[in-house]
């Protein structure tokens, strides 16, 4: 866990666009399910 | 263009339905989609009520599988008795999917939960087809080959009453198809789609079934969930308006057959992701019109039926006063239409085959 904490920065380097789909997707989700919540 | 619609109550541009059906036809000929869990949003955000949205399209999507069932019939690619186990599932599902709509429309709540299981539904198929996508692309670029296991055994598989199913080459249990078709009309009758993105997946991974008797046997299933959707939406609630229903008909069996053709020809993984985020832009766009939109009070416009034209007058007069009679009418229509293009389609398949032959 510690190595891989360590390396994150630089996964995130290697990987920008899966990071970046998988931030969104995050976000996505959160909109919807905080709406959800909001709404009902 | 404005058309009234008379069932509806509200004015639709023509050629924003024609031009939406055509689009989301070609897109479900090219990815073999029923296409309804887009063109439902869609009709909503024209301003089409989300009750009359869904039992519309349900009634489109009953011609749209007719056409394609009967393509498919003619190639002898269907398996009636998995179809007729699942059908049977599917009668139950729908009938418990509309006695839920009428709970919901009941306590005034039916727009509400349309507008979110839309969106969850997008949200997820969007999600599972964009990380499948991008891992296919990944794949393709490094040039990685995966073996995928033929057949996997879920608690499913060891129930009781197995039957054989000589077209599939399946011996199994008769509730496995009867669950699946039990989820899928549930599905069908609150949300308005022909529900093949669950059952496609469900042939392939949990029957089994081979992959050339799958979008057949689909749009057969397809073909009795829509009709019970479609007559009960027509006899409890008067929400089938004939002339949304011609609109959405010819739009998407034109762009289905465009789209049937377009996919031969073209790679679909790369397209594959693309569609994953229009699916996600469309949830996000229910999402926004759902919560954070400022819903003015649509003003209900009172209709006198005298100032309809005479065709507008009539379908409205059936619908009153002869529902059952509109609703089988509804759905002989539809499937009138569906077989129609399928023959059509065959004739100039025939037509071009005969001209590339004098050719050679």
């Amino acid at each position: 866990m510690p190595t891989l904490l360590k390396n994150l920065p630089s996964e995130i380097k290697k990987n920008k666009l899966k990071t970046g789909i998988f931030f969104g997707l995050s976000a996505y989700w959160l909109i919807i399910i905080f709406g959800t919540f909001t709404s009902l | 263009m404005e058309v009234f619609l008379p069932i509806a109550e509200v004015s639709v541009n023509i050629i924003a339905i024609f031009s939406l059906s055509g689009i989301v036809g070609i897109l479900s000929g090219l990815f073999g989609v029923g296409g309804g869990f887009l063109m439902t949003p869609f009709l909503i955000f024209l301003g089409v009520p989300p009750t009359y949205a869904v039992a519309n399209e349900a009634n489109n999507i009953l011609a749209t599988s007719v056409s394609g069932s009967t393509t498919h019939y003619l190639k002898n690619t269907l398996d009636y008795k998995m179809g007729l186990m699942i059908v049977i599932g599917g009668v139950f599902g729908t009938l418990l999917g509309i006695w839920t709509f009428t709970y919901f429309k009941g306590i005034g709540k039916i727009d509400i939960v349309i507008s979110l299981a839309y969106m969850y539904i997008l949200a997820i198929i969007g999600t599972a087809m964009l990380v499948e996508g991008l891992g296919e692309i990944d794949k393709a670029r490094k040039k990685i080959i995966t073996k995928k296991k033929l057949h996997v055994h879920y608690w499913i598989h060891g129930l009781p009453f197995r039957m054989r199913f000589p077209k599939s080459k399946l011996y199994e249990s008769a509730f496995t198809p009867i669950i699946i078709g039990l989820i899928v009309g549930f599905i069908a009758a609150i949300m308005g789609i022909g529900g093949a993105f669950i059952l496609v997946p469900a042939m392939i991974y949990i029957i089994g079934m081979p992959t050339r008797l799958i979008p057949g046997t689909s749009l057969f299933v397809t073909i009795f969930v829509s009709v019970i959707v479609t007559f009960l939406h027509a006899f409890n609630y008067g929400s089938i308006d004939l002339i949304l229903v011609v609109m959405l008909v010819l739009g998407s069996i034109v762009g289905v057959q465009v789209g049937q053709k377009l996919g031969e020809s073209v790679d679909s993984t790369g397209l594959k992701t693309l569609l994953a985020v229009l699916l996600l832009i469309v949830g996000i766009a229910i999402a926004y019109d759902t919560f954070f939109a400022e819903h003015a009070g649509k003003e209900i416009v009172k209709i006198d039926v005298n100032n309809l034209n005479p065709l507008s007058m009539f379908i409205k007069k059936l619908s009153n006063e002869r529902p059952t009679l509109y609703g089988l009418f509804s759905i002989v229509f539809a499937i009138t239409l569906g077989v129609g293009a399928a023959f059509i389609r065959r004739f100039f398949s025939n037509l071009r085959k005969k001209y590339a032959l004098k050719k050679s």
